[in-house]
């Protein structure tokens, strides 16, 4: 695997606390100008890594194709760091979403469809506030408190604080190399996401998705269908 | 037999020499990329980067003195003792080298994010220097002991 010493140089410093982010050091022009350093096997695992970790917004795939996916995916990175790294966060967010599809009514344990090793767990344990996951990820017991009063703000900077501690682990932990480079990226992104949040184009976000989604919906389909029929 | 041992005293007595400088070359190599690097991120301080990126030349310096000093007739009975001490400081003065090459890097890396600490940075490659110029003393010392 090559190594990165121009490149990992060449990268600005990001603060090792996220809050003290307050502005991107550099932009994302410049800084894809100096990610073509990568060799082309590497960036596709940069563009692989990016896809899985900061997923799009307009991604509305059912759950079990998006799992298959995902699963498919993270073969395509030869780095077993990097495979953790993404794994931890699949994996994290299978949980979030577990406590999302266990406040919908009518949803049951069989029906719930997620990624990683805690998924059947998480069927098993589906009556627990916090699926008894609480010394398998520490801060979960926290996360609970706050998705159960609905502070969903303070639970995406939360989450975002647990990732941006683990990549620096990660960043601490490899000099140089992929891992190194990856694990900043996904950082600059995680900055770049909550610099650029605005509540506003949040909604239109949310309008366009569930628009979207309604229109996409097994109903509409079939009625769709059926006027298609009525007309011929 | 008697080809192999001589074979093996004309290495002892360019080995020095000749792994110094592959050293030298993968040393300088690592530091000068992570110097080039931060010459794109920072606005002052390019000099020393460029200044750090040579330190890992010096194992050349000291493999060049070591073979002069073991320089003589090859004979069957010092080849051994001219290839004991040659390759074996050749070897110690490259992998000096490649790692001082290494600590420069990582040295260059982070006085580029905190321009204070660039000399507490450097003592891990001063560290590795002193190793080569352990290598290079005692090589010179015993190298009196080979019959000439």
């Amino acid at each position: 695997m090559a190594d990165y010493y121009t490149l990992v140089t060449s990268l600005p410093w990001l603060p090792e606390q996220m809050e003290k982010c307050t502005q991107l050091p550099l932009s994302r022009i410049a800084l894809n100008r100096r990610l073509t350093l990568l060799s082309a096997i590497d960036q596709r695992q940069l563009e692989v890594a990016e896809n899985l970790y900061h997923p799009a917004l307009n991604d509305i795939q059912p759950d079990r194709e998006r799992v298959q996916l995902w699963s498919k995916q993270l073969q395509e990175l030869s780095s077993l760091t990097l495979q953790e790294i993404i794994i931890q966060r699949l994996e994290v967010q299978t949980v979030i979403a577990a406590l999302r599809y266990r406040q919908r009514s009518n949803t049951s344990a069989e029906h719930f469809v997620g990624f990683g090793r805690w998924t059947e767990w998480i069927r098993h344990h589906w009556k627990e506030p916090c699926f008894a996951l609480e010394k398998q990820i520490a801060p979960l017991e926290h996360w609970c408190e706050l998705f159960n009063h609905q502070l969903t703000g303070e639970l995406q900077h939360q989450l975002d604080r647990y990732a941006w501690q683990s990549l620096l682990a990660t960043e601490r932990n490899h000099h140089f190399t992929i891992e190194t480079v990856i694990s900043f990226v996904l950082r600059w992104g995680i900055a770049e996401r909550r610099l650029k949040s605005d509540s506003d184009t949040a909604l239109t976000d949310f309008q366009h998705l569930s628009d979207t989604l309604i229109n996409s919906s097994g109903i509409q389909q079939q009625l769709n269908r059926l006027f298609e029929d009525m007309n011929r | 037999m008697d080809n192999l041992i001589m074979a093996l005293g004309w290495a002892g007595l360019y080995g020095p020499m000749a792994l110094g400088a592959i050293g030298s070359m993968i040393g300088c190599s690592l530091a000068g990329q992570a110097a080039a690097g931060a010459l794109l991120e920072t606005e002052t301080g390019h000099g020393r980067y460029i200044g750090i990126s040579a330190m890992p030349s010096s194992q050349s310096i000291y493999g060049i003195v070591v073979m002069f000093a073991l320089n003589r007739d090859v004979t069957p009975e010092n080849a051994a003792g001219l290839a004991g001490i040659g390759l074996l400081c050749g070897l110690a003065l490259m992998f000096s080298a490649i790692y001082q090459g290494r600590s420069c890097a990582s040295a260059i890396n982070v006085s580029k994010i905190r321009p204070e600490i660039f000399g507490m940075s450097l003592a891990p490659a001063a560290i590795v220097e002193g190793f080569a110029v352990f290598a290079f003393i005692f090589a010179l010392v015993i190298s009196a002991g080979v019959p000439a």
